[in-house]
This record gives structure tokens, C-alpha cells and sequence, in this order.
């Protein structure tokens, strides 16, 4: 009988396969990340046009589409897991593709973003002195630094949102609503301590001394480790 | 005889309720199963299992010897689309068709083709869209054209029409009688695929209470009508299914066949015996074995 000798697809195959699997919702994963970058750039082009004076004008709007990719690894894992189980693909096979998914929309943004910081560096700043994705702190080790650092901020949301998603489909709307919580809970008191002690000025100096370069490598270190507990968690979640 | 898939002392607990207690039975190579239970027997739990979708409290599972969880060699070869399957947000029934293409070592792209035009399946429209039965369809369609070597069908009917279900009944036997293959079919429409399954196991409360040939089952129980004191004298000391009399006749359902000799003096004493179809047979089981349950719960 032929299907009994049928030798199942090699492993790399079925990881790609997820990827393309992904992509069915190419609109969820390409058109609207586009469309809010393109949307976050025209409003701060209008914003550094209002803006009076010839300093330096640092728009913040433009990571915008980065915090997307929260939504984006979210809608990775719901929208895709279930289907993913009824083409007999396995959790790391799902796991592994959906990283790679991550890994490549971060590497074309942090490309994008490079080529928008080209245009700035090029025209001054759109004519205006105006900083929209060449921003003088990622940019001061190199433009390697600047697109690693761009690559990492993507996948970091990324894998926030994966793991999110997957804590909610293996644990309930609960556990993800306590997480959520207690990281606010921490983030403001964090927050607040170090406004109480006045430390925001050891604080940015630290950042600043640290350098762009070793801060995308601890956030790349942060990524593996969220990566491997959404992993962890995925390992046991059920459709 | 050659098994595929092997379950043994299969539980799966959620929080108070158990939906498997205990289960263990064998499946052979290229038979078709049918697995029939009630709503909330454990149908669906039991094949998710076996395709590692979903996960045991305890007991082993293994498939072509095995164990199928997180192992694509074993999950490479198994195809199961869920009654209550969900497709990625804008997949639309051609995006379906194209993941399965790449996922299913043995898809047919042709007979793919040919059920589509046969279902009548929209192929632009999103899934979301379609309506109950076409969503059904896909999933058929998937299940057939995987030609994996075990494949699931879990309620597959829902929603489809007469017509869809015949075509699905007709292409199923069609394509198994040329790739033959491992089937399981799980159904209320006991009757509709009767003549389908080869063997069958039927699930109740979690327990397995039926596990035979599809042959073995008409010799299972038996029907006698007639005279409603010449009925009782006969099937006293024998278990009983299930009775029903209207005046001074009487039907009766009971385990078992008759012998020969007693045979010819039945039908001298003018009562009819008749074989109990499959649909009936596991309605009255079910319920003999929930009053059972029922019994020795209130003896507890």
C-alpha cells in the first residue's frame, strides 16, 4: 500500500508550512502593520511641521506599528493555533513557525524603519529637523545597532503577545487579566518609587552609558526567555 | 490482526466531570469505524486524544505503535477536522484546500477538485461565511482528499442536506475501496452509515458498551412480537432491552439469539422474531446501560 510507505515530510518543511499558514490572514499580518506605519508617519510629518523652531524634533508616534506587533503575536496564536491542529502539526512545529513569522515581519519593519531613518538622515530631517525613526540614542553605535534594536523591540512585542494569547488558551480570560494586572501593578510602582527617589537621572545615564548596542542585546536575552515560556505554556494547550 | 491504534485504561477528568473513565479498546488497519454515543458520550474527547489535540488524565495511547503527541512522524499520517473546527480569520475554502496540500503527504488536488464541485463549496466566500453545511463540507472534503492513513470525521453530516451527505457517503466508500485506510466516523445517524461501518464501538457516560463487528451486532439482541404472556414466558430469565405492549400484544427486545430448536418453536406458538436494526439496538443499550448506571448509582 503506498500511503503506509509515504515517508512524512521532513520537519523544516511542516515549520515553513506553518508560515505560509500564517500568512492566509494577510491582512491582519501585512496590510494593517503597514497602513498604521504609514499612518503613524504622516501624523508625525503634521506634528514636526507644527512644531516651531530648527531644533531637533523627536516624534515618538512612529513606533506606533512596534506595539502592534502586540496584537500581531496575539492573533498569530488564535487565529491560527486551532487550524494549525487539524493540519496534524505539532506544538513546536507551530511554535517554532510562528517565531520565524515574528523574526521576519520584525526583520522587514526594522528594515523599513532603517530606510525611513536613510531618508531623514538625507534630508535633514524632511526639511524640518524632524526624528521619526532616526533617533540619535539607537543610531549612536552604528546602523547595525539601530536595525538590531528595531528587530528586537518588533519581536519582543511579538513574543509578549504570543505568549499572552497562549496563556489565555491554556489558562482562561482569568489568567491573563491577573498577569496583565500585576504587570501594571508593577511597572507603576516601579514608577513611582523611582520618582520618589528622584533616580531618573542615574536612571537615564545609566541607559546612556550602557549604550543602545548592550540594551537590544538584553532585550534579545529577554525575548529567548519569554520565547521559551510561551513555549513552555503552549506545550500543554488544547484548541 | 493488525492494530493501529491501541487504547488502554484511557481517562480524561475535567475539573468534577469525567468524560472518559477507563477506556481501552484496539483499532485495526483499514476497517471503518464507526464510534456512536450520545451527545457528551466522549466521542470527541476520545479522538482528540488520539490525535494528540487534546491530552489524557491517565492511561496510554499509542498509534501505529507510537505515542502521537508532539511526534509528526505519527501526527503526519492522521487527519481530523473537527465538528466545531476553526479556520484562521480570512481563510477563505481555497486557502483551506491549499494548507492541507502542503500539510498531507497523500493529498489528492484532484479528488479535492471533483468534491468541491460536488458540494458545491464556495471558494472565494471567507469560512466565516458560509453557512453550516458548507462549512461541513470543508471539513469532508479535507478529511477525504488527506487520504491520511487514519482518518477522523467527527459528526461530519452537520448541516448538510440529503444529497450532501449521500455524495459524502458514495465517495468515502469509493476512495476507501481504492486507498484503502483507517476510518473513524463518529455519528448519531445511526442508521444512515450503518450500512458503512464495519465495526462498532459505542460509547455511553464515558464507558465503552459496545465494541464488535458490524456482523456481530445483529446477532446481539432480538425482537419477538406476539401474544403478550407467550412473549414473557419466553424471554423470562433472559435480559431484557426493552418492552412495549399495546393491549394483549407485547414487543421485547432482548440480549442474545435463539437456538434453533427454540427458533422453530417460537414461530409454532405464532410470535414473530425480527433482527433488532443497529439504530435501535444502541438507543436500547444506552438506555439500559444509563437505567443501569442509574440503579447502582442509587444503591451506592
Amino acid at each position: 500500500m503506498t500511503t503506509a510507505t509515504a515517508a512524512p515530510r521532513p520537519h523544516t518543511n511542516r515549520m515553513l508550512g506553518v508560515v505560509r499558514l500564517q500568512l492566509i490572514n494577510t491582512q491582519s499580518l501585512v496590510w494593517v502593520p503597514l497602513l498604521v506605519l504609514a499612518g503613524a508617519v504622516a501624523i508625525s510629518l503634521i506634528i514636526i511641521g507644527l512644531i516651531p523652531g530648527d531644533d531637533v524634533k523627536i516624534v515618538g508616534a512612529a513606533n506606533a506599528p512596534l506595539w502592534y506587533f502586540v496584537a500581531l503575536g496575539v492573533q498569530s496564536m488564535t487565529l491560527a493555533f486551532p487550524f494549525s491542529q487539524a493540519m496534524s502539526v505539532t506544538r513546536r512545529e507551530f511554535f517554532v513557525g510562528t517565531l520565524l513569522l515574528g523574526a521576519i515581519a520584525g526583520a522587514m519593519m526594522a528594515s523599513i524603519y532603517l530606510v525611513l531613518a536613510g531618508i531623514e538622515a538625507l534630508t535633514d530631517g524632511f526639511w524640518m529637523n524632524g526624528r521619526i525613526a532616526y533617533l540619535p540614542y539607537l543610531f549612536e553605535s552604528g546602523w547595525v545597532t539601530a536595525w538590531l534594536g528595531y528587530f528586537t523591540a518588533t519581536v519582543l512585542l511579538f513574543v509578549v503577545g504570543f505568549w499572552m494569547a497562549t496563556i489565555w488558551k491554556r489558562f482562561g480570560t482569568l489568567a491573563v487579566v491577573s498577569i496583565s494586572v500585576a504587570l501594571g501593578l508593577a511597572i507603576t510602582i516601579a514608577i513611582f518609587a523611582i520618582t520618589k527617589m528622584e533616580w531618573w537621572v542615574p536612571v537615564i545615564t545609566w541607559f546612556a552609558d550602557v549604550g543602545a548596542l548592550n540594551v537590544t542585546l538584553g532585550g534579545l536575552v529577554l525575548t529567548a526567555v519569554l520565547a521559551l515560556g510561551t513555549y513552555a505554556t503552549l506545550r500543554r494547550a488544547t484548541v | 490482526m493488525d492494530s493501529v491504534i491501541q487504547v488502554r485504561d484511557l481517562t480524561k477528568t475535567y475539573k468534577n466531570t469525567s468524560a472518559l473513565d477507563g477506556i481501552s479498546f484496539d483499532i485495526e488497519r483499514n476497517t471503518i469505524y464507526g464510534l456512536l454515543g450520545r451527545n457528551g458520550a466522549g466521542k470527541t474527547t476520545a479522538m482528540s486524544i488520539l490525535t494528540a489535540q487534546n491530552f489524557a488524565t491517565s492511561g496510554s495511547v499509542r498509534v501505529f505503535g507510537e505515542d502521537p503527541y508532539e511526534n509528526p512522524r505519527v501526527l503526519s499520517r492522521l487527519c481530523f477536522v473537527r465538528e466545531s473546527q476553526k479556520y484562521p480569520d480570512e481563510a477563505t475554502a481555497r486557502t483551506a484546500f491549499r494548507s492541507a496540500a502542503m500539510f498531507f503527504p497523500n493529498w489528492d488536488q484532484e479528488l479535492c477538485e471533483r468534491l468541491i464541485g460536488e458540494f458545491q463549496v464556495p471558494l472565494k466566500t471567507v469560512i466565516k461565511k458560509l453557512s453550516r453545511g458548507q462549512l461541513s463540507a470543508v471539513g469532508v472534503i479535507i478529511g477525504i482528499a488527506s487520504r491520511a492513513e487514519i482518518t477522523f470525521f467527527d459528526e461530519p453530516y452537520l448541516g448538510l442536506d440529503a444529497v450532501a451527505r449521500q455524495i459524502f457517503y458514495d465517495r468515502l466508500l469509493e476512495d476507501y475501496a481504492e486507498h484503502p485506510r483507517t476510518v473513524i466516523l463518529s455519528s448519531h445517524l445511526i442508521d444512515e452509515i450503518s450500512h458503512l461501518i464495519e465495526h462498532v464501538i459505542v460509547i455511553d457516560g464515558g464507558r465503552i458498551i459496545m465494541d464488535q463487528s458490524a456482523e456481530e451486532t445483529r446477532d446481539r439482541a432480538t425482537n419477538v412480537v406476539g401474544d403478550a404472556e407467550t412473549v414473557d414466558a419466553l424471554v423470562a430469565g433472559r435480559e431484557v432491552l426493552h418492552r412495549e405492549s399495546l393491549g394483549r400484544v407485547a414487543s421485547v427486545t432482548f440480549l442474545g439469539t435463539l437456538t434453533p430448536d427454540e427458533r422453530r418453536r417460537v414461530e409454532a406458538s405464532g410470535l414473530e422474531l425480527a433482527p433488532v436494526p443497529l439504530q435501535q439496538l444502541i438507543v436500547r443499550l444506552t438506555q439500559h446501560h444509563q437505567n443501569a448506571n442509574d440503579t447502582e448509582g442509587a444503591l451506592r
